[in-house]
């Protein structure tokens, strides 16, 4: 039986190769990007204003975890959750990972991925509208995140950069032929 | 009122989306300070003055144009704020000031001789009188018409007046009278009119039901979609309402397929409306009325904008407003 994917999914080969929920320490990796990025930026994080205490449950459709996320500046906390974890989330965004990513870096418009029901956002809503003008204005880099510096980190830019566009381009063939199929 | 190359504003809620909107060539871009001064008061979105001075700088190294909303009503007893903000657009060096409060507009012509005084559609100037009072007495040159005109009441209009015409093209079409709208107040305890913001987020829900998802403000609701269905932000004028037997829609404005005819109804500047929308709206909206624009003034044909912004629409139906009325 062939697994299907809903449109821009990851296709169903890649999503294997992530790991799991207990594979790597994501949580703690994340949470460290994010604190650097917060004493790096932290006009990013003064956008949020009072919503930065607001914990965001973020879960990439086509993996098998979420993610919790409180953007307090130095002392943010990113965790890695089940599916199923969110009762103490103040807003819950759900979408797949490729297109969640391309919130981040300004590639794709929040919006019109909302509006056309790509993403979902259930919860506070002023949180998340305050979190989206955030990250909006901040232009992240894949650097950014991974706490990159100078020539390591333009290298790093163009080579997940170009590895997103890969994957989304590979993503949108993959819902073309499954669509073919279908027909 | 005679007019040469049309001028394309832009929309830009923060400085990452005025350097998006200028990169992508827009000719001037508007923008608002945080706070209740302006008619876009979303969490986390506008300008700082740092912000707004070093925006200024980027548009002029660019040789662009910032227009600086300060074009909400100063509630009583709080008129200085207005006063304040208006005193650091100019300090930072702002092309222009739209703005809709007489004690906004009076203190800008008083005190700020050499700015522009942009009329914000938010004091619903739609005839000469009214458009001939502010220019008379604040000296107004330009006026954002408010989107309840026809192409040929707009042509009527400008050839009365002797300031210039800017009309809404793209993007939400508030269809109450700008200024005058109190619904958003009755349902939210928030005014666009006072408080700039209309649906203020925090009253906002989305609620997963059986088969569907309800979009309310202060539990009134609005919208409800079908697990599929395009979206939308429930603001009171733009639901679904079914009267009289027949369903309204929320609908966005899409006038791409017009400008030729606002070029020849004498209108100096095309709007894109949207300061809370992301890089990723104002870049695609401004690229691709850039072409527009530069194809018509060049003789040529538009390109089929209602076709290469159809996704960027809110609720996903797309109208041409009272630009094309046929009720009245």
């Amino acid at each position: 039986m062939v697994e299907r994917t809903k449109a821009g999914e990851l296709p169903a080969f890649i999503r294997v190769l992530f790991p799991t929920v207990a594979a790597l320490p994501f949580g703690l990796l994340l949470t460290r990007s994010v604190r650097v990025l917060a004493a790096r930026q932290p006009r990013l994080f003064e956008r949020l204003a009072e919503h930065r205490s607001a914990c965001f449950f973020v879960d990439p459709t086509d993996l098998a975890f979420a993610f919790t996320v409180v953007p307090d500046g130095e002392r943010s906390l990113v965790r890695i959750v089940g599916k199923a974890e969110t009762s103490t989330a103040s807003v819950v965004i759900r979408g797949p990972l490729l297109m969640l990513l391309g919130l981040l870096d300004g590639t794709l418009d929040g919006d019109a991925l909302f509006f056309h029901r790509v993403i979902s956002v259930s919860g506070r809503t002023e949180a998340v509208v305050a979190l989206r003008n955030a990250i909006e204005d901040a232009e992240l880099r894949p650097a950014d995140l991974l706490g990159l510096h100078g020539a390591v980190a333009r290298f790093a830019d163009a080579g997940i950069l170009g590895g997103l566009s890969a994957a989304r381009r590979l993503a949108a063939s993959s819902d073309g032929d499954q669509a073919a199929r279908m027909q | 009122m005679t007019v040469g190359q049309m001028e394309l504003v832009c929309p830009a809620g923060a400085p990452a989306t005025l350097r998006a909107a200028i990169t992508a060539r827009a000719d001037a871009v508007y923008c608002g300070f945080q706070g209740e001064t302006n008619a876009r008061n979303f969490p986390g979105l506008n300008f700082s003055p740092a912000e707004l001075a070093d925006g200024v700088r980027f548009a002029r190294d660019h040789g662009k144009k910032v227009l600086v909303a300060i074009n909400t009503f100063a509630p009583a007893g709080r008129v200085d704020q207005w006063r304040k903000a208006a005193d650091e657009a100019a300090a930072c060096g702002a092309d222009a000031i739209i703005a809709a409060d007489l004690a906004v507009l009076d203190h800008v012509a008083n005190n700020h001789k050499g700015l522009r005084l942009h009329l914000s559609v938010q004091a619903a100037a739609a005839t000469p009188e009214a458009i001939g009072f502010y220019a008379e007495a604040f000296g107004v040159r330009r006026v954002v018409l408010p989107r309840v005109l026809s192409i040929q009441e707009i042509a009527t209009l400008n050839r009365s007046i002797n300031v210039e015409t800017e009309a809404f093209v793209f993007g939400e079409l508030c269809v109450m009278i700008e200024g005058r709208c109190f619904l958003s107040s009755y349902a939210a305890e928030k005014s666009p009119n006072l408080n700039g913001v209309c649906s203020p987020p925090e009253a906002v829900s989305y609620d997963q039901e059986a088969g569907s998802t309800a979009a309310r403000l202060s539990g009134f609701t609005i919208d409800r979609y079908a697990p599929d269905q395009p979206t939308g932000y429930p603001t009171l004028c733009k639901g679904r309402f079914s009267a009289g037997g027949t369903t309204s829609y929320p609908v966005s404005l899409n006038a791409g397929g017009l400008i030729a005819g606002l070029k020849a109804a004498g209108v100096t500047a095309l709007k894109i409306e949207g300061r809370q929308r992301g890089k990723g709206y104002v870049t695609e909206g401004v690229r691709t009325f850039r072409k527009a624009v530069d194809a018509i003034e060049a003789g040529g044909d538009a390109p089929e904008i209602d076709r290469i912004l159809a996704r960027m629409s809110e609720g996903g139906r797309r109208t041409t407003g009272a630009y094309k009325k046929t009720w009245r």
